[in-house]
């Protein structure tokens, strides 16, 4: 699927289930991207991660709404399932998605500015770099005598600071490899757009606006 | 046609005295030019002109194979000039080799159809076909700086600015690189503007030396040129004082099969290692062979195989806090050291918590004035040049006096006399503190004589070296 298409199915189902209260649609919804994640191959690992997680939040979440005896146990299905399509969503996109594939899609398909699009691949390159970068500002820091934890701002402050010398650096090295803010480029692989993937994305919200008008009371 | 430099004067925001003073300069077309000069002479800051990367103030001119910067549609620019610069991670926007050049192409507008003989001549070029696919990340910082010259390639700039582009590379990837650089310049009439500190090799290379020195640039004659390079030329650098250890030296870090490795990649296959206290040693080994990873492991910023015991006690066992006093590490990034803001403001951590006794307000002023620092006390770090970012990171570093200092690269981005004040500091502070030092430096000017000990690595394997004859 285009992944531009496929980000925005994924960004318009999670806004309407946010403001909707079927939990028989999210349970759908849930399911549904469990089965596209198998499908995909997601790792047993992964899967399993991305259910404990949102398992601890949303048992903590419906534990306390019913501490508070206010809410329907309605109300707490769909929170509860609410979450779960979340996550779910999110790890089939995510899972499912080259990075590359989408800044390129973005650009060509969304039409969105290049600045923007390697932009955000610029910066989910440097990831690994900041995870690096802190461990090694705490090593600098003991070395010279100082602690810094997790709330330290001075680690802040050094991170901010190595990320802002990060995108200098990276402005320089895009210009200096030809790249002009607004100017046409051509494209080395094209993200192809079919007539399919938008069947797909008007099918799902059909099958989502359905489910919701059966569902609401 | 030429490139030319008019009427150049450049003064950085809120500093009185100009970096550039109405510099003029002329580099033929197809010419092998070598900039050098002191650290914070300027000479990034004129790469960086000419590459555009800064604005041109007004009234001065550059001229790129003929044509006005400033009349240069910035579309066009990469084509006329392209810059390779000193810090190899840092300079690609994509993840793979196949995927940066194709970036370049496609901001040249070249259609999909041409790239892939345009990728494939210019990784030819460079001689890195084989590594078209692999991440940028997992590369070397030699290999890094080969995929760079390949981009320029690709995109067949007229000017190609290097700024100090061997800094950390080591001879054999320098070598590769320089050959490059010359069948440029000579079979496909590149003008070539290469900045540089470190003047060993350049000989049999270069059409001109350029010196760079309070604001002006000058052009050496070609004895000029010959006596400036006779002062790193090859047999200074050998080190003829160097000695196996002894079996009575006393051993502070050791190694038990030790290995290392990076990702899939053995960097060092495992073998017992003894450093030994109170010496200097120094490690040498090509570029991305795992010289840095050591030192990494030695203060447990990274994983490896087997044991490592300091005094004979695991420094797995050892609380972190207090092994950081023991066993400290002075990083390749000088920034990375640094937690406050101005120079004095560092010099004031290191005095707190460092070894107070020794280095007394006096001499640490003394040690200021020796690595010219004095008028930079005030500075905020990060607006200092790379080489006195570096002298401060040295001096915080000493300052802290651990049991083991580890210095990765200490002289990378010094001039001549920087690496002389330097030394001669380690040495004192060393002799005085009974300091054990351990460095890696690829830069062997002036080491003859300082370091004790030489361990070499090579063939995945570390092994302590005789003297040179």
């Amino acid at each position: 699927m285009n992944p531009t298409i496929k980000l925005s199915l994924v960004i318009l189902i999670a806004f309407e289930i946010s403001f909707t209260q079927v939990w028989m649609v999210n349970l759908a919804l849930l399911i549904v991207s469990l089965l596209l994640m198998i499908y995909a191959h997601v790792s047993f690992k992964r899967l399993l991660w991305l259910t404990a997680v949102p398992l601890f939040f949303a048992s903590a979440l419906v534990w306390s709404l019913k501490l508070q005896g206010s809410t329907t146990p309605h109300f707490l299905g769909v929170i509860f399932t609410r979450i779960f399509v979340y996550v779910y969503l999110g790890g089939w996109f995510s899972q499912t998605t080259q990075p590359l594939a989408l800044a390129r899609s973005l650009e060509q398909n969304a039409k969105l500015p290049a600045k923007f699009a390697y932009g955000f691949l610029a910066a989910f390159n440097l990831m690994p770099k900041i995870q690096a970068e802190v461990a090694t500002i705490k090593a600098a820091a003991l070395m010279r005598g100082q602690v810094l934890h997790i709330w330290s701002p001075q680690l802040y402050f050094k991170v901010i600071l190595a990320a802002m010398n990060w995108s200098d650096q990276l402005a320089a090295a895009m210009t200096s490899h030809g790249f002009v803010e607004g100017a046409p480029r051509t494209y080395a692989t094209t993200i192809p757009l079919r007539h399919r993937d938008w069947w797909l994305l008007g099918l799902s919200l059909l099958l989502v606006q359905l489910g919701l008008f059966c569902g609401l009371p | 046609m030429t490139t030319a430099i008019r009427n150049l004067t450049f003064t950085y925001p809120n500093q009185e005295h100009p970096v550039l003073a109405d510099l003029s300069a002329t580099f033929p077309d197809g010419s092998f030019n070598l900039l050098t000069g002191p650290s914070g002479g300027g000479k990034s800051t004129l790469l960086k002109l000419i590459a555009g990367l800064l604005p041109l103030p007004t009234g001065s001119q550059i001229i790129l194979a003929g044509q006005a910067l400033q009349e240069l549609p910035a579309t066009q620019r990469a084509s006329q000039v392209a810059m390779l610069f000193q810090e190899p991670s840092t300079q690609f926007t994509m993840d793979t080799v196949l995927d940066e050049l194709r970036f370049a192409l496609e901001n040249q507008q070249i259609s999909a159809a041409e790239m892939p003989a345009k990728i494939a001549a210019a990784l030819d070029f460079v001689g890195i076909t084989s590594l078209k696919n692999r991440h940028l990340t997992h590369l070397s910082g030699g290999e890094q700086q080969k995929v760079a010259l390949a981009v320029i390639v690709a995109m067949d700039s007229k000017v190609i600015l290097l700024d100090e582009p061997f800094a950390s590379i080591d001879p054999a990837a320098r070598l590769d690189l320089l050959q490059n650089l010359v069948q440029l310049s000579q079979a496909h009439g590149k003008t070539i503007i290469l900045a540089d500190h470190d003047l060993s090799l350049y000989e049999r290379w270069i059409d001109h030396l350029s010196v760079l020195e309070a604001g002006h640039l000058t052009t050496l004659s070609p004895e000029a040129t010959q006596q400036r390079l006779a002062i790193f030329s090859a047999p200074q650098r050998q080190l003829t004082h160097v000695t196996l250890p002894d079996r009575q030296l006393p051993v502070i870090l050791q190694g038990q099969d030790l290995g290392l490795r990076q990702g899939t990649r053995q960097l060092i296959n495992p073998q017992d290692l003894s450093l030994f206290a109170h010496q200097i040693t120094l490690i040498t080994g090509p570029n991305g062979s795992g010289k840095s990873t050591l030192l990494r492991a030695l203060v447990r910023l990274t994983d490896y195989q087997g044991t490592l015991t300091y005094d004979g006690i695991n420094i797995q066992k050892r609380r972190r806090k207090a092994y950081a006093r023991q066993v400290a590490l002075m990083f390749q990034s000088a920034s990375a050291q640094f937690l406050n803001v101005t120079v004095a403001e560092e010099i004031a951590l290191s005095h707190k918590y460092g070894r107070q006794t020794y280095f007394t307000p006096e001499r640490v002023d003394q040690l200021l004035a020796q690595l010219n620092l004095t008028q930079q006390r005030d500075q905020i770090i990060y607006t200092l040049s790379g080489g006195q970012q570096k002298k401060v990171q040295l001096l915080c570093m000493l300052m802290m006096a651990p049991q083991v200092l580890l210095l990765d690269e200490p002289l990378k981005g010094l001039d001549y006399d920087s690496i002389q004040a330097v030394l001669s500091i380690l040495k004192t502070v060393q002799h005085d503190l009974q300091l054990t030092l351990i460095m890696i430096s690829h830069q062997l000017s002036g080491l003859d004589g300082f370091v004790t000990l030489h361990l070499q690595l090579a063939d995945c394997q570390l092994r302590y070296q005789e003297a040179d004859q």
